[in-house]
């Protein structure tokens, strides 16, 4: 059943996802064709007007896709499941584990295409001959890097992990957040996402408590790990701490989910 | 063994009790009438069956087990409110429904909606909220369901939608399945009814067959409610 969700869960974002994706590169397209057309031209007025109104979407769409990506997932999981659609959604014969995974791997899916999207509006925008060029040049040294010491095919592989995991943690914190507040019978979306601002405070009080705890038993975390492992090891363990932390406060955030779920319910 | 059951069922929100200690039977092919005014407790109860609340006390049972996913596989719902997406089409939802319900009959719900005259690529958004109301009640009776619990279907419609909704109820419901239906407008569905169940106040005051109800006081099901119910 997991698989349905996501079928229908994809269709239904993408019917709003896929226009904002495809919107952003199309104005990156049209920034790079107006550079282009203005490169030492004389141009009427009119054609610079719309050149600098292109320039400024290209600027703040690349800066706001991101905050678009994640209020549209948020909105998708309130409205699918915590108001009216929660009535249908809730009486399917689906688990409410099955919902909250599809729901987190689809978002993390369309963050993940949105972080795509956004390198490829940057090389749309710039790109020309040169541009074509110095891609091949660079990917071949990419190439070339990876192919030189495995360790390097091990931090890429590693920090696109975390990345995911970070995809993952995020999303259960919106939907933690969102199931506390719309337990409450008024102010649901304010409730929400005051609890939010809590689990922020508290996750950063007790990352930052935690610290301060190994340094008052003498423990400098950072600076040990890398006198007893050099930089690879200090890499590791950078990276097994932060996916720990992430693990550990997603694993929370998905049980408060389940929980409010299946037994504080209250649909509008 | 009973369709539904609940046993000693109440649940409270907050110090206000919802449903007070209910105990009932439903058996199999029956269509029963879940009568009470606004805010007795009938959309809790069948909120309830469908795993949307959870008890405060008591158990509820749908064919012998808690509300889960199981029972969700038996049990098809008519929500009190429109609740399809504004999106999809009543062919997508064709192909959500059957999806997720083994049980949905794709044929005889496209046979409904030809006869309703929906545009099976219309999206929800664009009809009225009347055509909504019955995609959505289509959408229910084409499943081939063990029990079918209905919530107001026919709230806030004129007479001919009325019709329209009920007539659709008998000519599609599986005659093995019970169906529950929630409402307060009595006269348009006694005629359908097998059985009644008055409740107030989150406690059931009276559950009987309608026609030995009618025999007995001499009196349609509508009038008795009337005076049971007079402010």
């Amino acid at each position: 059943m997991l698989g349905k969700l996501i079928k229908h869960e994809l269709r239904a974002t993408a019917h709003t996802m896929l226009p904002v994706l495809g919107i952003m590169l199309l104005v990156s397209a049209l920034a790079n064709l107006g550079a282009r057309l203005m490169n030492g031209r004389e141009v009427p007025a009119v054609v610079t007007v719309l050149f600098t109104l292109v320039v400024i979407l290209f600027v703040t769409g690349l800066f706001a896709i991101g905050l678009v990506t994640v209020l549209l997932m948020v909105q998708r999981f309130r409205g699918n499941l915590l108001r009216d659609e929660g009535y249908i959604m809730h009486t399917l014969p689906v688990s409410v584990h099955a919902h909250i995974w599809s729901k987190v791997i689809v978002s993390t899916l369309w963050y993940a295409l949105t972080g795509v999207t956004v390198v490829l509006s940057v090389m749309l925008a710039a790109m020309d001959i040169d541009f074509i060029r110095s891609l091949g040049k660079m990917l071949g040294e990419f190439a070339k890097l990876m192919s030189k010491d495995i360790k390097n095919v091990e931090i890429l592989t590693e920090l696109l992990a975390l990345l995911v995991l970070g995809g993952l943690t995020a999303s259960l914190s919106f939907d933690a957040a969102l199931s506390i507040g719309h337990s409450f019978a008024n102010r649901k979306m304010l409730l929400s996402v005051c609890v939010f601002v809590g689990m922020i405070i508290l996750s950063q009080l007790t990352t930052v408590g935690l610290f301060n705890l190994f340094d008052w038993i003498g423990v400098n975390v950072e600076l040990d790990a890398y006198n007893i492992t050099g930089f690879m090891g200090t890499w590791r363990f950078a990276c097994g701490v932060t996916a720990l932390l992430m693990t550990f406060y997603g694993a929370i955030c998905y049980g408060v989910t389940a929980f409010f779920m299946k037994r504080r319910l209250n649909l509008e | 063994m009973p369709v539904l059951e609940c046993k000693g069922l109440s649940k409270s929100y907050g110090s206000k009790r919802a449903l007070d200690g209910i105990d009932l039977r439903v058996e199999s092919g029956r269509i029963v009438g879940l009568l009470g005014p606004n805010g007795s407790g009938k959309t809790t109860l069948i909120k309830l069956a469908n795993g949307l609340l959870t008890p405060t006390q008591g158990r509820i049972l749908i064919n012998g087990l808690e509300p889960g996913v199981e029972t969700k596989r038996a049990v098809s719902y008519l929500p009190e409110r429109t609740c399809l997406p504004d999106w999809m089409s009543a062919r997508d939802l064709m192909g959500f429904y059957g999806d997720f319900y083994a049980d949905f009959d794709k044929r005889a719900a496209e046979d409904m909606l030809s006869r309703l005259g929906v545009d099976l690529r219309a999206r929800m958004k664009s009809l009225s909220k009347g055509s909504r109301e019955k995609v959505q009640l289509i959408m229910v009776m084409a499943r081939r369901a063990r029990l079918y619990l209905l919530d107001e279907p026919i709230g806030g419609v004129d007479p001919a939608a009325r019709d329209y909704i009920l007539n659709t109820i008998i000519s599609n419901y599986n005659p093995e399945a019970s169906v529950i239906i929630s409402t307060h407008l009595i006269s348009d569905v006694e005629k359908v009814l097998d059985d009644v169940i008055f409740i107030n106040q989150g406690k059931i005051i009276l559950a009987a067959p309608a026609d030995e109800l009618r025999e007995q006081q001499g009196k349609s099901v509508d009038e008795i409610f009337r005076e049971v119910f007079r402010c």
